[in-house]
């Protein structure tokens, strides 16, 4: 009887052995590899990046409506929270002045537009 | 002598025998049981997410947003250093190859205007990585004033023009 104790208790004890093992191979070792990412999931300097290229649009050819829409691939919770932080990424990094104005005049052209996420 | 014993009781002693040693196998499975768990929860249930992710590891389908970003930018801009930097952040095997492929697919949606910027694109960064001829000017393919003229390659037809 006791050796039966004595064995389940090293069972469970090998079982967390394996489990933290498994979990650290998991996370850390190989974790899974995502390869289809969505514009989301990007690091913020390539989102900052991405909102330049919106506010260069949006400077050229003024449909802020379009700006919206192309910020909209960001999913992020409110378009205007995206190009704020955009902007203090920059301005942290010291963009050029003219990338900045044009950040600028897309953060006040999107104020005055319905900014509801689907 | 009487032992005590009959036939029966002589059987069931022999059954009582020691049963031989299972080794650590119960110590290996539950190794493996644990180490099954660890990774169906860090690869299906808890997955690592990843949130600073590289342009590169796009979906094909927002590699060809950002694509059609870069090269709408590129048509109203005319920075070429900005839009080569950024196309480089996709890895694409053959940029120019991409952008062609991209702007063929676009023409046949009936986006006409992006496939002419994803086009145009495309035949400068050719014209740019040709090997120029001694002959030929060094004069910069684009300047504020000049006229961008779409080179046709071989996987590009050359757009219609629209009538906007």
């Amino acid at each position: 009887m006791r050796r039966k104790t004595r064995r389940w208790g090293f069972f469970l004890l090998a079982t967390l052995v394996g489990l933290a093992v498994g979990i650290a191979f998991g996370w850390l070792i190989l974790p899974v590899q995502y390869t289809s990412t969505g514009l989301h999931t990007l690091r913020v300097d390539y989102k900052t990046d991405f909102v330049l290229m919106v506010a260069e649009l949006y400077h050229h050819q003024g449909d802020a409506a379009m700006a919206l829409a192309r910020l909209r691939y960001l999913r992020e919770t409110s378009p205007l929270d995206i190009v704020q932080e955009a902007i203090a990424y920059a301005e942290a990094h010291r963009y050029a002045p003219g990338d900045l104005q044009m950040m600028r005049n897309l953060s006040s052209a999107i104020q005055d537009l319905p900014l509801e996420w689907d | 002598m009487d032992t005590g014993m009959n036939e029966d009781t002589r059987k069931f002693r022999i059954r009582h025998e020691p049963t031989p040693k299972r080794g650590p196998w119960y110590f290996l499975t539950g190794l493996i049981l644990g180490f099954l768990l660890g990774l169906i929860y860090t690869w299906w249930i808890n997955p690592v997410i990843y949130e600073s992710t590289h342009p590169a590891s796009l979906r094909n389908d927002y590699k060809a947003v950002y694509r059609s970003t870069i090269a709408q930018v590129f048509a109203e801009t005319g920075n070429l250093e900005r839009a080569s930097l950024r196309l480089d952040l996709l890895n694409d095997e053959n940029p120019v190859y991409a952008l062609g492929a991209q702007a063929q697919r676009a023409l046949a949606d009936g986006r006409g205007e992006e496939a002419h910027d994803l086009a145009l694109l495309a035949s400068v960064l050719q014209i740019g990585s040709a090997p120029l001829d001694a002959a030929q000017p060094t004069e910069p393919i684009l300047s504020a004033t000049s006229t961008i003229q779409v080179i046709p390659t071989q996987t590009l037809p050359l757009p219609t023009p629209t009538s906007e």
